[in-house]
């Protein structure tokens, strides 16, 4: 293979995310009633359940799957979570125009996506929020990438920072959303958004591991 | 006139919130949409029935955007790049109820967006100055704000004294009759309560008049220059002497 991801392959990825949010739906909901309103894990499974019944016929190219999921998370997710991954999908779509999705195409489009993630959300690092997990994700994306990685070998490095992102929330203290309320009290505990965020890049790895 | 879009978590408060809002609104209210609630009646917010709010609310005037909270923002700043004509749309950062009541009146006066929005950024003020704290924020900006240029003092001025007699006092319902009154003529209309020895404020400003707080008994004096500074001043006396019709 010369590396370049399918779209069939980034199908497969949306559906690996749905599949992983739905086995860890009770962890997400369990994590966001320790320090938010109760209802991360529901409500991402209920939006990804939206978005997969629209991947039946598959969209034509890489742009259309993303517009396609941007609108339907924004729409029937409920929670902040939906603007938040739906802007992320929103801006990957116009950045992947080319059909060669390569390391360094889909590093781009993830890093679009994030951007336009942290400008919705005016979260930084070490807000404790999914920031905390996509941040580090990109950059070892794109440090692989340069050592001359494949999507899947850059998935793989993404992945493994983003858990390691998602597990140095535990200590934070919330600054944004519904946490923030909470100040010191929201320290000790996993953030949702890094939590789901993290599984994002999970499945993205398994994704291009075994492509569909 | 312009058209307002309340976006909430909850229907049931959005629409409480904007009864509340349109009782203030006259017999020429703006239109109001609601985008509210989750995608299966739940609590939550959907940027796309935003969208359409807005663009059902826009008769071309614009529209201002009232938000409660969390999600409701995020959504309403996705929902603008979704709507028809984004320039014409603005997102207000007034708390929910507070922002709709303002908009609701200032609206119904015939302001423009600018100015709607304006008045509402100030709406959390006539709470905070009621209830004593710090509140040298908005009402400050709002008086200082609210002198017209040169040209239309030099044009024309009037006052009149009067005793407010409604027996609640300048409270919302005639401040808002005051407020719509002062908007429709070509004046700069201003208002001090006398009584109090309180600072002259924009006739104009619903927040500005409610946060004066003025009481049944004070004496008030009503200033005005501009063209159309007499007619404003004969309807407003006679809106004032008649205790705004709660006699």
């Amino acid at each position: 293979m010369s590396g370049a991801v399918s779209t069939d392959a980034l199908v497969a990825w949306i559906r690996a995310f749905r599949d992983a949010v739905h086995q860890h739906k009770d962890e997400l909901t369990r994590l966001d009633s320790e320090i938010g309103d109760a209802d991360h894990g529901s409500n991402m499974a209920r939006g990804l359940d939206a978005v997969v019944a629209k991947l039946d016929p598959a969209p034509a190219s890489a742009p259309d799957l993303f517009k396609t999921v941007g609108m339907t998370l924004v729409s029937s997710v409920g929670g902040a979570s939906g603007p938040l991954y739906g802007t992320l999908f929103l801006r990957m779509g116009p950045a992947l125009s080319a059909e060669d999705a390569d390391a360094t195409a889909l590093g781009a489009a993830l890093r679009a996506g994030v951007e336009g993630v942290v400008a919705r959300g005016k979260a930084e690092l070490g807000d404790k929020t999914m920031v905390d997990a996509l941040s580090p994700a990109l950059d070892a994306w794109d440090a692989a990438a340069a050592d001359g990685a494949d999507a899947a070998g850059a998935a793989r490095a993404a992945a493994d920072a983003a858990a390691r992102g998602r597990d140095a929330t535990e200590p934070l203290v919330a600054r944004k959303g519904r946490a923030s309320y909470l100040g010191e009290r929201s320290a000790g505990h996993l953030d949702p958004g890094a939590t789901s965020a993290t599984l994002l890049l999970e499945a993205l790895r398994d994704a291009l591991a075994d492509p569909a | 006139m312009i058209g307002l879009v309340a976006v909430s978590h909850s229907r049931a408060l959005a629409d409480a919130a904007v009864e509340l809002g349109l009782q203030m609104g006259g017999e020429n209210p703006p239109t109001v949409r609601v985008a509210a609630g989750g995608p299966d009646g739940d609590l939550g917010t959907d940027a796309v029935a935003i969208a359409a709010a807005i663009d059902e609310a826009d008769s071309g005037d614009g529209v201002l955007v009232l938000m409660d909270l969390g999600s409701a923002i995020l959504s309403a700043e996705t929902a603008v790049e979704f709507v028809a004509e984004p320039g014409r749309v603005r997102l207000s950062p007034a708390p929910f109820v507070e922002g709709l009541v303002a908009a609701v009146v200032t609206a119904a006066g015939g302001a423009d967006l600018a100015t709607v929005a304006a008045e509402c950024a100030t709406a959390g003020d006539a709470k905070r100055r009621q209830l004593g704290a710090d509140s040298d924020t908005g009402i400050q900006a709002s008086v200082a704000g609210g002198g017209a240029d040169a040209d239309a003092r030099a044009v024309a001025e009037a006052s009149f004294e009067a005793v407010v007699t409604n027996p609640s006092g300048l409270h919302a319902r005639p401040a808002a009759t005051f407020v719509k009154t002062a908007s429709r003529y070509d004046a700069d209309v201003r208002i001090a309560d006398l009584d109090a020895g309180s600072e002259e404020i924009s006739g104009r400003s619903l927040l500005a008049l409610m946060a004066l707080g003025i009481r049944p008994g004070s004496r008030i004096r009503v200033r005005a220059t501009g063209p159309e500074a007499r007619a404003a001043l004969t309807e407003l006396r006679a809106l004032v002497e008649d205790g705004f019709g709660e006699r």
